[in-house]
């Protein structure tokens, strides 16, 4: 019985911080005031045993921008999403999301302060339709409690509809309303993509980490991809974009952050990063 | 697809519990209502095992420990005690869910493996606890199990009441099963960094399924004692634990119905099946490794299987193409 009143009790404390309004042009700044807060990684450096994964990387996320990611294999993009994400903390440095310090907030604590990723390999439930993977997405705004939702109490019936309802309209939006009740693990898959990312906006996050999204879509799908990615960042979302994709990239980000080897090598507007002569050296190629 | 049922399911509901509800008037005898009130025992707890090893994937095979607390909680208390039996059988469930939460609290940290050892490693201690203390628990004599008052007193009565109970624990578990929690379970079961990345608090939800468990198998244990008539250390042997555990997988993971329909075969067929009952354990061995082999989402999905040839799901390929605007609208309601 303890167990589930302090079950409870956690919801509703989490509540509290995830009810921080997330919209578009709203100050979302949670302490900071007239500023929408950032999504920052500050002179991270991440070492796996002997291997300096990431070395001294520094890299702001703004609401209502998108933000590419690129960089050769190995050069530690996936790193720093894992650091942003909460799977790993810094060896020094810091995450911060507006004045908060969340560099040792396990990855939990970042899905209720509204930060929502995606997978380079989706990592779906298959046995669930996709509208229920889409839904769980929404767990951060599950207020039922355990012992609320065995009862099944009017207001717990109530919630789960509006969350389904919630999750309908944004898999119609990402193009995915023709197979709602079609088992995961029968989606092809470009859907999976577009699966995992109705999943994360169901978690109506202030940012979005995209790692590579565009990988093994066809070009017609890479296209769907950059209008749903735009309509995002219309929407007020900061999304972060990992991808080998350079078009695509230079296509739809505001700003490009290019690493080699850990380091960051050139940050800037998509055609300073584009042309830019190390660029070219080690990634793009000539 | 949670929020509209099927007419073909509520017709199956409705027909099953006509069954259920008339089943003292055409069992055949009285051994047959026995059988039909252990199954309903056994349920009470595998309903709740289900959350657990079904739901959430974590492979509890020390639940026959929670049977013999509360089996031992309620003879001591409707007995011993004096408490009235309802009373006695609150308690029961009481103390099988404060149980849970003392073996899960740091059990449920540890990986599968280590998990299912834990709890197989508490199973062996309350039946060493049981023997070690025969001022309370009547050691290696044992003790009775006391009657429920009228109307549960007769056979039929006790049987209504089981039944009226394994129903009430499917319906808790069903509204678990159908919603964010179930969900999150399975989100647990099937892709834990997937559950972390959506903010899941993975291992209190695991511990709300295993405390909910031990309620039931509280509960269960109460009942499951006045049904036995008298409890000894005996009647609580690890196969016991294992049986349960077997009902779930084989009746399939992530799923009501299947265990449901493992229960009730796997406890009726050695008993009304003679040659099946001399084979005992081999038969369960027999059925567990066929089902893991050929079939290892359960025997629901033979039903399945078996749907599809017959009437082939045409699986229509489209592309996919986003409602930009439809999106917009959607990410502007959410806050």
């Amino acid at each position: 019985m303890n167990a589930r009143s302090e079950v409870q009790a956690f919801d509703a404390a989490d509540y509290a911080g995830a009810a921080v309004p997330s919209g578009a042009a709203a100050p979302s700044g949670a302490a900071a005031g007239t500023r929408p807060a950032q999504l920052r990684a500050v002179q991270v450096t991440k070492n796996f045993g002997g291997l300096n994964a990431l070395d001294n990387v520094s890299l702001d996320l703004r609401p209502g921008e998108v933000h590419g990611l690129i960089g050769p294999n190995g050069s530690g993009k996936t790193t720093l999403l894992n650091l942003l994400s909460g799977y790993y903390q810094p060896t020094s440095g810091a995450i911060r999301l507006g004045e908060d310090d969340l560099s040792a907030a396990p990855v939990q604590h970042r899905a209720r302060a509204g930060i929502a990723r995606t997978f380079q390999k989706p990592r779906l439930l298959p046995m669930l339709s996709v509208l229920e993977n889409a839904v769980l997405g929404a767990w951060p705004h599950a207020r039922s409690g355990f012992l609320a939702t065995t009862f099944a109490l009017p207001w717990v019936r109530r919630e789960d509809q509006a969350l389904l309802a919630q999750a309908t309209e944004l898999l119609h939006g990402v193009g995915l309303g023709h197979v709602l009740n079609r088992r995961a693990n029968l989606l092809d898959h470009a859907e999976q993509r577009f699966l995992e990312i109705a999943r994360g906006l169901a978690m109506r996050p202030r940012f979005i980490l995209l790692d590579e999204p565009a990988g093994g879509l066809t070009p017609q799908e890479i296209e769907h991809l950059a209008n749903v990615v735009r309509t995002l960042r219309d929407s007020g979302i900061g999304v972060l974009l990992v991808e080998h994709h350079t078009d695509f990239v230079f296509r739809v980000c505001d700003r490009v952050t290019t690493l080699n080897v850990g380091r960051m090598i050139r940050h800037g507007l998509p055609d300073e990063v584009r042309l830019d002569p190390e660029v070219i050296r080690v990634y793009l190629g000539a | 697809m949670t929020t509209t049922v099927p007419a073909s399911k509520i017709a199956g509901l409705v027909f099953g519990a006509l069954l259920i509800a008339t089943l003292p008037i055409w069992a055949g005898d009285q051994y047959q209502l026995h059988l039909a009130a252990l199954i309903a025992v056994y349920w009470i707890l595998i309903a709740g095992l289900n959350l657990v090893v079904g739901f959430t994937g974590q492979l509890s095979i020390g639940h026959v420990g929670l049977l013999s607390i509360g089996a031992y909680g309620f003879a001591i208390l409707a007995g011993k005690a004096g408490w009235s039996p309802y009373a006695a059988m609150l308690a029961s469930g009481a103390l099988g869910g404060v149980c849970g939460l003392l073996l899960g609290l740091p059990s449920l940290r540890l990986p599968g493996f280590y998990f299912a050892m834990a709890t197989m490693a508490f199973a062996m201690i309350v039946n060493e606890l049981v023997m070690a203390n025969p001022d309370l628990t009547g050691g290696g004599v044992g003790l009775p199990g006391p009657l429920f008052p009228a109307p549960f007193g007769t056979p039929t009565g006790f049987y209504y009441l089981v039944a009226g109970m394994a129903a009430l624990v499917t319906w808790l578990t069903w509204n678990i099963a159908r919603r964010m929690w179930g969900r999150a379970f399975i989100s647990i079961r099937d892709n834990p960094v997937a559950a972390q990345a959506v903010g899941v608090p993975v291992l209190r939800a695991k511990l709300a399924a295993f405390v909910f468990s031990g309620v039931s198998a509280g509960v269960a244990g109460a009942v499951f004692a006045s049904l036995q008539s008298y409890i000894t250390p005996d009647t609580f042997v690890f196969e016991l634990s294992l049986f349960f555990f077997v009902c779930i997988i084989i009746g399939g993971r992530g799923s009501l119905i299947g265990p449901l329909i493992g229960t009730a075969a796997l406890t009726a067929l050695p008993e009304l099946v003679a040659p099946l009952a001399k084979l005992g354990n081999l038969f369960y061995g027999v059925l567990l490794l066929l089902v893991v082999l050929v079939v290892p989402e359960g025997i629901g999905r033979v039903f399945e299987i078996v749907g599809e040839r017959l009437r082939p799901r045409e699986v229509h390929r489209e592309p996919v193409s986003p409602d930009l605007p439809r999106l917009a609208r959607a990410l502007k309601e959410r806050a």
